[in-house]
């Protein structure tokens, strides 16, 4: 069952941000569905974002599924789902999911962000990254850093907002000091 | 003593419409220059090719491209569906395509070993199109093909050279594709090809711990300072996208 206070805990907690700022987002494994729909049903919506979510840790079918159960409608969210293709997944694609073959390919993930904000011109977006954590699983805390760094700026030079998922219970040190030198934000969820 | 950043405003530029390699160019290629893309098979070189004519005939720059390897019909059903081309773009003859080999034909180019005379009939062939229907971009996908049939490597210096300086001086800006193995060292067939153009762009194939990446690097551009970074491609429907290759993850530290 949906937590309520969570999910106004992040809506709130993004709402005071100033456009534009990269959040890291540290919440619990049992928090992350009603983080998901804090951040997109009331802060996306809201604010009339288009939504990239780069999932690197769920199939995007799988949060698509969740959002259908939550009514959270899909016109302004598109997927970058880095992990379908490596888990060999045979669902079928929704049309606002982009494949990126494997979560090591850090390249073609800013490169499919670009395509996605290049098809929407002239909209306000919301670019998440879920998570930081299933990331340094794949790919080692040099390249990520660099790849965090370089992301963040560009979406920040676009106006963009960016929110990374920590999950709590899986952060290290290095991961730690990553988000603290890319977001101008840290939120607690639920705290 | 000559200023090097004053240089790049003076010089007039193709502004080829993909953004990012007019960043890298500083601004676009230098008009009138002559370049080879260079690069294995499923790099991206007629993709970034045919945006190039697109973007220029969009622009209202007259722009033609001619096929040596692939029939037109064919080279259009499977090029990206660009969401930006337009159909009037070929209908108003904005944007041209001709077989090479139907004009070897004309020419009564027939021998699979040109002779000088041969060699200067096609240049002055493409030249005097590019003058007649005043092309402004001009791919010629490949040159590589079109030096088999000329083989000898004087033959194939005297057709750039004439090509090259001709075309700069009409203000057309030409693309020339190279086809070449991922293990070549050069950046042509023949070796000629890199010495006398004004630009080399070269894409690949950069295998990272099991992931094959398609990158661009610009290795020189004469009339203007520019990247030599190496950056990571995608071919998309909203055209050819770039962003620079993580260097933490390079194959010389490991990854």
């Amino acid at each position: 069952m949906a937590s309520v206070s969570v999910i106004a805990d992040v809506a709130d907690k993004l709402a005071s941000l100033p456009d534009s700022s990269a959040v890291a987002m540290r919440l619990k494994s049992e928090q992350y569905f009603d983080t998901i729909q804090g951040m997109l049903d009331r802060f996306a919506r809201k604010k009339d974002l288009e939504v990239v979510y780069v999932t690197t840790t769920i199939p995007s079918q799988s949060i698509i599924s969740a959002l259908e159960v939550l009514e959270i409608p899909m016109d302004h969210i598109w997927f970058v789902d880095c992990i379908s293709q490596i888990m060999m997944s045979q669902e079928k694609r929704h049309p606002h999911a982009i494949i990126v073959e494997s979560p090591t390919m850090l390249e073609n993930i800013m490169l499919k962000v670009e395509f996605v904000l290049r098809k929407h011109p002239g909209r306000n977006a919301l670019v998440i990254l879920d998570s930081i954590n299933s990331l340094a699983i794949h790919n080692n805390t040099k390249i990520l850093s660099e790849f965090l760094h370089i992301l963040v700026n560009n979406l920040r030079s676009r106006g963009a907002y960016t929110i990374i998922f920590s999950m709590q219970e899986y952060e290290t040190e290095e991961i730690r000091n990553m988000l603290v030198l890319v977001s101008d934000e840290t939120i607690e969820v639920g705290e | 003593m000559p200023n090097k950043e004053r240089d790049d405003d003076e010089r007039e530029r193709c502004v080829t419409g993909i953004d990012a390699i007019d960043h890298i160019l500083n601004g676009g290629i230098p008009r009138g220059n002559t370049v080879l893309i260079s690069g294995s098979v499923g790099t991206g070189k007629t993709s970034i090719c045919i945006e190039f004519l697109i973007r220029g005939a969009l622009e209202g720059e007259n722009s033609l491209y001619l096929s040596v390897t692939e029939p037109t019909e064919k080279l259009l059903e499977n090029v990206i569906p660009f969401d930006f081309f337009d159909e009037r773009l070929t209908k108003q003859g904005k944007l041209q395509f001709i077989d090479l080999p139907k004009t070897y034909e004309k020419l009564g180019i027939d021998k699979e070993d040109m002779d000088f005379d041969q060699t200067r009939l096609l240049a002055d062939t493409i030249v005097q199109v590019v003058e007649d229907q005043k092309i402004r971009r001009l791919v010629l996908d490949s040159v590589t093909s079109v030096c088999y049939r000329i083989k000898d490597q004087e033959r194939i210096r005297d057709f750039l050279l004439r090509l090259g300086t001709e075309l700069s001086a009409k203000g057309c800006t030409s693309l020339l594709v190279s086809e070449i193995r991922s293990s070549d060292e050069g950046y042509s067939q023949w070796g000629v090809e890199e010495a006398i153009a004004d630009g080399v762009i070269v894409t690949g194939n950069l295998e990272r711990r099991g992931d094959l990446l398609r990158t661009l690097q610009v290795v020189k551009m004469r009339g203007t300072t520019h990247s030599r970074a190496k950056y990571v491609l995608d071919l998309t429907t909203s055209g050819v996208l770039l962003v620079p290759l993580l260097k933490g993850g390079s194959v010389a530290t490991g990854g």
